[in-house]
């Protein structure tokens, strides 16, 4: 019983912290159909911020966390300004923005890197204490982290579906041009989403920093797991992200569990490829006919 | 035409840099029913996408109420006044009928008025009503052009572009759809309408321009169209 409470426990914070990296980049994709290569070097960024505020400027946690999320979601803002804006419409805007994406990327995580150095940093977002549940300890961080991730969807979810803006984000998302015939501008509309999910990104990177360390590519690995969740829950699909990154968090605790560390990441890319060939638009996306 | 709502001046609009609009004049009074028909491929969505921002104009200019049009963007179109029912429809597939009629209420000055304007599109299209709560993909092909012609009316226009009402539809609907139209009409709204068959708007449109090859070949009343045959037959096979 104290190994599924462990592996329940350890799922869900590892589900939960890739849910909120994952929704800002299946939001981005849903709306402007654009793969943000930048989105794991906005994780870092947010976490270097949050560290930056706390320790060397000796802000409290909330301002830390605050202006990480500011900072990103400019940051995200002039990646769309920078490298989406310029191509929109372009026949190549998929690939173009693609490759766009990596350079922004590459330029935040040099810029990490001649600030704070490669040595790895702690987080110093830490929240200390643990509850026991069974015989199973379960550290106060990861409740914190649940729960912020809980916190976040359920205004996400409430911001897409009762808000004027989130209509609006949805409906360009469905159909740009339609959107357009409403009156919703849809360049605004490109650049809020773009913000944020920069912004939920540097949360996402606070989160991750605090359970492992600050590095400046650190933001890789859970880019490369959002992309994963991405695919299998169908690009674009928020809902289907949230409902993938939970599930595999599951999963991936787990596979860590019962067949080491070493083969978790590799059974999640063995279930990618069973997903794109069972359903090639995702378990939660919807098949789509492109007339050529 | 002295005073009127809409007022296209010799545009010119295309795609990739070929017009396929070729230096169209046309200006349509408050109130009027316009219809545009033609062939297929021939510019008559591409007229109505000009008029909405939707494309560029690369000659020409069009005024709506002595405002210029062709410099603003869609958005700022659609606040002017002109509302734009693509052909097909274009709801938002994955929103409830209601979300799709609110974001045809999208700008502040029409969301202002929300609940008296549902109350309107609910009592010319009832049907509406009883679907509010639908996902827009579930409905019928009549139902869907409802829900898109309600769509429109909700940011109260001073005109109206339908393009290809009865597209694609089964005669039946297509009949309690043009029933909708003549009860915008006779309420007063501006429209300008665009449809293939020039039997089908004959009897209800004030005028009739024939659009081929991006040109008007031809304009008049519904009825001197429909008693020249040696036209239908030229530019409509018909």
């Amino acid at each position: 019983m104290d190994v599924v409470i462990q592996i329940i426990a350890s799922g869900l914070t590892l589900g939960a912290m890739y849910a909120v990296s994952t929704v800002g980049l299946s939001l981005v994709y849903g709306s402007l159909n654009m793969l943000n290569m930048a989105h794991g070097a906005l994780l870092a960024l947010g976490g270097y911020i949050c560290f930056y505020s706390m320790t060397v400027l000796g802000l409290p946690a909330l301002v830390g966390v605050g202006a990480a999320v500011v900072i990103c979601g400019l940051v995200g803002l002039l990646i769309y300004v920078l490298t989406a804006a310029p191509m929109l419409g372009a026949p190549q805007f998929e690939t173009g923005v693609f490759i766009a994406t990596i350079g922004f990327g590459a330029v935040i995580e040099n810029v990490i890197l001649r600030t704070f150095g490669p040595q790895p940093q702690p987080q110093s977002l830490q929240v200390p204490g643990d509850i026991v549940i069974g015989h199973v300890h379960i550290p106060n961080q990861n409740l914190l982290i649940l729960a912020v991730a809980l916190g976040l969807m359920a205004a996400m979810a409430l911001l897409l579906k009762r808000s004027r803006l989130g209509r609006a984000i949805r409906a360009t998302a469905q159909n740009r041009e339609a959107a357009q015939l409403m009156g919703v501008r849809v360049g605004r509309i490109y650049a809020a989403v773009l913000a944020l999910s920069g912004g939920l990104a540097a949360i996402s990177g606070i989160m991750v920093s605090s359970l492992y360390s600050l590095l400046p590519n650190m933001g890789g690995d859970p880019m490369l797991k959002a992309f994963i969740i991405c695919i299998v829950a169908g690009l674009g699909n928020v809902t289907g992200a949230v409902i993938s990154a939970i599930a595999l968090g599951l999963l991936e605790a787990t596979a860590q569990y019962n067949l080491g560390v070493q083969y978790s990441f590799a059974l999640l890319l063995f279930l990618v490829i069973v997903v794109l060939i069972w359903r090639p638009y995702g378990l939660f996306g919807r098949k789509q006919v492109v007339r050529l | 035409m002295a005073g009127a709502l809409l007022k296209l001046d010799a545009i010119s609009a295309g795609y990739h840099g070929q017009d396929v609009l070729r230096g169209l004049s046309l200006a349509i009074a408050e109130g009027e029913l316009v219809a545009i028909v033609g062939p297929n491929g021939h510019g008559k969505s591409t007229l109505l996408r000009a008029i909405s921002g939707l494309v560029r104009l690369s000659r020409g200019a069009i005024e709506l109420g002595g405002r210029r049009l062709d410099r603003l963007r869609p958005d700022q179109i659609v606040a002017a006044g002109v509302v734009h029912v693509p052909q097909g429809d274009l709801l938002f597939p994955e929103m409830t009928v209601l979300e799709n009629l609110q974001m045809g209420a999208y700008l502040p000055a029409a969301s202002a008025r929300l609940a008296e304007r549902l109350e309107e599109v609910y009592a010319l299209l009832p049907k509406l009503k009883e679907r509010r709560d639908q996902v827009a993909s579930t409905l019928s092909g009549g139902e869907r052009r409802m829900a898109g012609i309600g769509r429109g009316l909700m940011a109260d226009a001073r005109l109206l572009l339908l393009d290809e009402p009865s597209l694609g539809l089964a005669p039946i609907i297509i009949d309690q759809i043009y029933e909708v139209i003549m009860a915008l009409k006779r309420s007063g709204r501006t429209i300008l309408l665009v449809e293939e068959s020039a039997a089908r708007v004959a009897d209800k449109a004030d005028r009739i321009h024939l659009l081929d090859h991006g040109e008007f070949v031809w304009a008049g009343a519904g009825s001197e169209l429909m008693a020249r045959p040696e036209i239908l037959a030229t530019y409509l096979g018909s």
